[in-house]
């Protein structure tokens, strides 16, 4: 690298760098002369991503600050890893990692192969008709507002008037009060995030499954193969790359789950299974102005589904060649 | 205050850009008389003004007309209006609260604010943000103070940046240029108290709630006549009313549909606690810690909560309270009391009265009584919740200020009989007259469908800047059971001095700010397992007491108790 010529003499650099550097920077000049479209299409995404995404990260300063809105980043005195060690000696925080790695894990193993299943049959239906109004059907709850969704499930464990007590009742049982025992709060949280996304989340494998060749199809059936065996050994290998790299994105966002709408179903009964990061830097940090607190708790956050991703693209890519990068 | 009318308020001066603006003096009688039209007209002056500009050129000018003006005005002005500024002033103001409202200048109060101090205040809050909290932090972050800021539950960060020197502090000022506020917080020591900061300095001019009793037990009163019951006078006689709602059909639908004790809020729930001697929250806020005897503790740690808890989870396992009382949510309160159901609740006196008119016509006999509180175990009466006697809300000046003078005697005016009545009753001739030396709603106002104290919002009255509030206000238009209610509790004495909070500065803030979220989040995590069954009180409570204690319980209370007795030493209450 030129590094070394800088360093030793900045008057007299020698020729060899200087020749090197003019010839670089001629060749991205003239790059830039020929598909300057191109750049300037690219241009508004690279400077969003240099202003909203690259740039605020100079604020992660402040986890490692007693961040005062006033003083500001470089006024704010500095705290070194305090604020990390009172997260991590917090066994509250503690378990909201825990509690949020569970809730991610079940939704890896039971919600990421529900809207490939769902797919799978949205494309065995014969009917067209049929087929659109199916796919409406499912699709529109992603279109309802959390808040609402939240509601509907309310009213639906509601110990007094939701379908399920009204039902246990009818045969002598004891209502129960889902929303307030932990044991149930999972459950509730993934079932009701199912019935929300799967049918969104499968349009994305519907596209990649219109895309296997028909001529497979063809000649599977001229072997007398059932619609199972296709199924199982053409379009499942088909769009193996796509569901992959979901899998990957999937696991990056592993530690994140979604805030709000925890926050509109959990009770301080259920925190024990509920209670996740997200929840827990809003009730510890944002609710108390701790901001330093919680940008630490962000950070580390950052850091775990940095690994994560990391880790499952290496997977992915010793398995297929669908890897992210 | 009763010649208003014959007052001719000073020339109003106006710099716009570069042309010099005149208004022409008005007095308030006109103003009173002018159709709504013609006052908007008058509003929308052509001056409108730009960036605030400091005399130059046009000075000489200025002066002049100001002379020449002033000797028709000097003559009239007998009873001169309480001047807060020599000349005409712009000032600006950060003003976002309740979430949903900024401060405006076309408000009328905000109008007639100019015409009795010669200070317009012009909004800087944005209303592109629903979170008063956010609007706040912004204008902080951004570092472009204005002049004034104000809004609702901001004492904490008034005091923890007027520290770092972000509001000026007023000790000073009030002393020399703000005898009305001087004089109220001479006074009212406690309310010194509890405006002043760590650092022993004022930085903000506090809301000051008037009138006692904000929450109280109602019942209906026409199922007790029923059931041939009276209403209970101690928690024995509230047991055996509530099974009786349960079991003996007072709604008489043959269902047993009835929920004897609702709650709109869960933490109104806690209200049952005193009835054991224990209490849910020593402020108007939910949880807050209390004062017992010079010592500052909190509830949710005292043994009679134990025993408390273990009879709330008894009533709630016998199916006295509300099943789904923590997931009913706001509105429980209006689909109990609408489906003749819901029995008892612990709420808001005026709100909660208003259900006997509206609900009249559906059920028939509708009586929904306020209640005294039942005596407790030990044969106490208390109301825990009340107004508080300081709200955490007001206004402040900023270091950027730079008519610091100018600002306190605005500051000062609300404290003035004629400021007060601004903040309290609004616009004397539009909202209000004054007839035998009181204010007194105009029956348009009263009679309206909006409610009174919408339409002093909209007008920029009741707001929270610093002012004392004055109850008449609310009087005429409040529920007459409501007021019977309140009048009830009175005469019973069963108020209880509030916490007025603490301020703590440095590493003590840090420590209790770090430490409090998560033993407050194990607390009520416990409170709602014991209360619905799912765990036993008087199984964990050892385990309970030592982990709050491994959570720094008790630091934080010797923290806090510091920062009380440095605060309120020597009060005299």
């Amino acid at each position: 690298m030129p590094s070394k010529g800088f360093r030793t003499d900045v008057s007299g650099l020698s020729s060899s760098h200087a020749v090197d550097l003019r010839v670089r920077a001629k060749a991205i000049a003239k790059r830039l002369r020929e598909d300057w479209q191109l750049y300037l299409l690219l241009a508004p995404l690279a400077i969003w991503f240099a202003v909203f995404l690259y740039k605020p990260m100079l604020g992660l300063r402040i986890a490692f600050k007693d961040y005062s809105l006033f003083l500001g980043y470089s006024g704010s005195p500095w705290i070194g890893l305090e604020n990390f060690w009172s997260l991590l000696t917090d066994d509250q925080f503690l378990r909201a990692v825990r509690n949020t790695l569970a809730i991610s894990a079940v939704s890896l193993l039971i919600a990421f192969p529900a809207p490939i299943a769902l797919a799978l049959m949205f494309n065995e239906i014969a009917s067209a008709k049929l087929r659109r109004a199916a796919q409406i059907i499912v699709y529109l709850p992603h279109f309802i507002s959390v808040v609402i969704i939240a509601g509907l499930v309310i009213a639906l464990a509601s110990p007094s008037t939701g379908p399920v007590n009204v039902l246990r009742s009818r045969f002598g049982m004891e209502p129960i009060y889902f929303l307030t025992v932990p044991e149930y709060f999972r459950a509730i949280f993934i079932a009701s995030n199912i019935w929300k996304e799967a049918g969104f989340e499968s349009i994305v494998y519907l596209a990649a499954i219109t895309g296997v060749s028909p001529a497979l199809y063809e000649a599977a059936r001229m072997d007398g193969a059932t619609r199972l065996q296709m199924i199982r050994h053409i379009t499942l290998p088909s769009i193996l790359p796509v569901i992959l790299v979901m899998l990957v994105i999937r696991v990056g966002n592993l530690i994140e789950v979604g805030f709000e709408y925890i926050v509109l179903l959990y009770q301080p009964a259920t925190y024990e299974t509920s209670d996740v990061i997200a929840t827990y830097i809003y009730r510890v940090g944002l609710q108390s102005n701790d901001y330093g607190l919680a940008a630490a708790a962000g950070l580390f956050n950052a850091l775990v589904a940095l690994l994560l991703v990391w880790g499952a693209n290496r997977v992915s890519r010793r398995a297929s060649t669908g890897a992210l990068w | 205050m009763g010649a208003r009318s014959a007052r001719i308020v000073p020339v109003f001066w106006r710099r716009s850009g570069r042309a010099l603006c005149w208004r022409a003096p008005a007095t308030v009688a006109d103003a009173g008389a002018m159709s709504g039209l013609a006052r908007r007209d008058a509003s929308a002056n052509s001056c409108r003004p730009g960036p605030r500009l400091y005399p130059t050129y046009g000075f000489s000018l200025l002066l002049l007309l100001a002379l020449m003006t002033c000797a028709g005005c000097a003559n009239a002005a007998d009873a001169p209006a309480p001047q807060a500024a020599a000349k005409p002033l712009d000032l600006t103001i950060h003003m976002h609260f309740r979430d949903k409202y900024v401060w405006r200048e076309d408000w009328p109060v905000a109008k007639e604010l100019t015409r009795f101090t010669d200070i317009r205040l012009r909004n800087v809050a944005s209303m592109a943000t629903s979170s008063s909290r956010e609007a706040f932090n912004l204008m902080l972050v951004a570092g472009n103070l204005p002049d004034i800021v104000g809004g609702d539950n901001l004492k904490t960060q008034f005091m923890r940046y007027g520290m770092e020197g972000a509001f000026r502090p007023l000790n000073a000022l009030i002393e020399a240029h703000a005898p009305h506020l001087a004089r109220y917080l001479a006074g009212n020591p406690t309310v010194r108290r509890a405006i002043t900061a760590p650092d022993s300095k004022i930085y903000h001019i506090p809301y000051l709630p008037d009138g006692t009793y904000a929450r109280g037990w109602f019942i209906r009163a026409d199922w007790l006549q029923r059931l041939g019951l009276q209403p209970p006078q101690n928690v024995v006689e509230l047991y055996t009313v509530l099974k009786a709602f349960r079991d003996r059909d007072p709604n008489g639908n043959g269902q047993r549909d009835e929920v004897p004790l609702f709650v709109r809020e869960p933490a109104e729930l806690g209200r049952l606690f005193t009835l054991w001697d224990a209490r849910s929250s020593g402020s108007d806020a939910a949880h807050d810690f209390y004062v017992d005897a010079g010592r500052l503790r909190h509830p949710y740690a005292d043994d009679n909560y134990r025993t408390a808890i273990r009879n709330v989870a008894q009533w709630y396992r016998e199916g006295l309270i509300d099943r789904e009382v923590f997931t009913r949510g706001p509105r429980a309160r209006e689909v109990l009391l609408a489906n003749d159901k819901g029995g008892m609740t612990h709420d808001w006196f005026a709100s909660t009265a208003s259900y006997n008119q509206a609900l009249a016509h559906r059920i028939k006999g509708f009586k929904f009584s306020p209640l005294p509180p039942p005596a407790s175990v030990s044969g106490r009466r208390i109301e825990e919740n009340r107004r508080a006697r300081v709200r955490p809300d007001g206004w402040a000046m900023t270091t950027a200020n730079r008519h610091p003078i100018e600002t306190i005697k605005l500051f000062d005016f609300y404290f003035t009989d004629a400021g007060k009545q601004l903040a309290n009753f609004g616009v004397e001739g539009l909202h209000y007259d004054v007839i035998d030396g009181a204010p007194r709603f105009r029956p348009a106002v009263l009679a309206s469908k909006t409610p009174v104290n919408t339409q002093l919002w909209d007008a920029g009255a009741q707001i929270p800047i610093g002012f004392p509030q004055d109850y008449a206000y609310e009087r005429p238009w409040t529920d007459k059971i409501a007021l019977d209610g309140i009048a009830q509790y009175e005469a019973g004495n069963y108020l209880i001095d509030d916490f007025p909070g603490i301020a703590l500065a440095g590493p003590d803030r840090r420590f209790v700010d770090r430490r409090w979220p998560a033993i407050l989040s194990h607390m009520l995590e416990r409170q709602q397992a014991w209360i619905l069954g799912a765990r036993d009180v008087d199984k964990d409570w050892p385990e309970y007491q030592a982990r709050l204690r491994q959570l720094g319980l008790d630091h934080v209370l010797l923290a806090m108790q510091s920062a009380y007795e440095r605060q309120y030493k020597n009060e005299t209450k």
